[in-house]
């Protein structure tokens, strides 16, 4: 069996018996899933990497602790999802939310040109409204487009708390439309 | 937001079973999750260094000196669980060894009347308490605690028959709970305890104050 073809399963019990090097496989099987939502996240390449690259580090650190080998892949996202809520609550900023709000509303195909991109920012700024427990919900939900019983089993909450999460952000959104707009 | 919207929101209500008043709000909201996800950011996957970085730290963890590795340990931050009824007896602790002042504990010296425990101090930090319960008629009395991790492994004696189990127990100083396990099945709590704390379950386990002897 060739290196590539190991499960996660057995990737883990190499790594855990001294085959650090496997290790890799993981960083190249989950390093973009993972990529992906610290950005979506933080809204920066360089902060989501170095999250990133902290919760593998992490993880490796930890891996004994991990219960269910076969779901490495879940365990280490849970690992950055954590990292990325801190790391948003520590460098919560103002939000000016009119321009988040005029920029909501107009419309969902903002023009790839400079002032497009500057909507999209202010767009992508309505998300730092939120908790980052709204925040995290809301990107897996509806940016991810991941469903209630794949986030509830990677984040470890029930899919009724997960839900009313999702509720609140999207009234939180909302409020904000109906306020500033 | 109404509940509806919500649940047509969360795929468990079909677009046919809205109102024509939920429409408007239906597709204003899927105007709003359009503009997210026109807006996120670019998704470049992660970057090309990410592997080789996170490889190089690991690397540098495994060759660490036991020493760095010991360090690193102690400096970075862990989460720590502490249980309410810990807390509680930490925090009882602290409060014991704050106000008893230090003070010379006489050997053999009985606890405060009544109680079922009385003390001696020993060499060192441990302090030898004599356990008492009255139980006629039982065919074996072990103490257990904190102390013995809640094993029952400090069996008491009643070597002339009079009903009154006893025995003397190695104990740190600070506050203790215990129980008796009368028989290998019945757990008593000490009638004659200096105080009692809720264990948790809807029982009270006695406690023991100790404090450190010189």
């Amino acid at each position: 069996m060739s290196q590539v073809e190991r499960t996660d399963e057995q990737v883990v019990r190499d790594i855990l018996s001294g085959d650090r090097d496997a290790y890799r496989l993981l960083v190249r099987r989950y390093g973009d899933t993972m990529h992906g939502h610290a950005l979506r996240m933080t809204g920066s390449p360089d902060e989501a990497a170095d999250l990133v690259q902290q919760a593998l580090v992490k993880g490796f650190k930890k891996l004994r602790h991990c219960r269910e080998p076969a779901r490495v892949g879940a365990w280490l996202f849970r690992i950055l999802a954590n990292l990325c809520k801190d790391h948003v609550r520590s460098r919560r900023k103002d939000v000016p939310l009119t321009l988040v709000a005029s920029a909501l509303q107009s419309g969902s195909n903002p023009e790839a040109d400079a002032e497009g991109a500057e909507i999209r920012r202010h767009i992508w700024g309505a998300l730092d409204a939120l908790t980052p427990e709204q925040k995290e919900a809301f990107v897996l939900k509806h940016v991810e487009g991941r469903t209630y019983e794949e986030i509830a089993a990677v984040m470890d909450l029930s899919v009724a708390s997960l839900k009313m999460r999702v509720h609140r952000a999207r009234e939180a959104l909302r409020g904000l439309l109906e306020e500033y707009a | 937001m109404k509940d509806r919207i919500h649940r047509h929101l969360d795929g468990e209500l079909p677009e046919d079973e809205l109102q024509p008043t939920d429409r408007e709000h239906v597709d204003e909201w899927a105007r709003m999750v359009d503009a997210f996800r026109t807006a996120e950011p670019e998704m470049t996957g992660s970057p090309p260094w990410l592997e080789q970085r996170v490889m190089a730290e690991i690397d540098a963890l495994a060759t660490a000196s036991p020493i760095a590795r010991l360090a690193d340990w102690i400096v970075s931050p862990k989460q720590v669980r502490v249980s309410p009824l810990a807390a509680g007896l930490v925090a009882a602790a602290l409060a014991a060894v704050i106000t008893l002042p230090g003070r010379d504990v006489p050997s053999d010296v009985s606890g405060p009347s009544g109680s079922g425990a009385s003390v001696q101090t020993a060499a060192e930090a441990v302090v030898y308490v004599q356990f008492i319960m009255e139980a006629p008629g039982a065919q074996s009395v072990a103490v257990a605690g904190d102390f013995s991790e809640w094993e029952p492994t400090f069996a008491l004696d009643d070597a002339d028959g009079d009903g009154v189990w006893t025995g003397r127990v190695p104990v740190r100083p600070g506050v203790h709970s215990y129980m008796f396990l009368i028989d290998g099945a019945e757990w008593q709590t000490d009638p004659n305890a200096d105080s009692y704390q809720d264990d948790g379950f809807g029982n009270q386990n006695a406690v023991l104050a100790i404090a450190s002897g010189e």
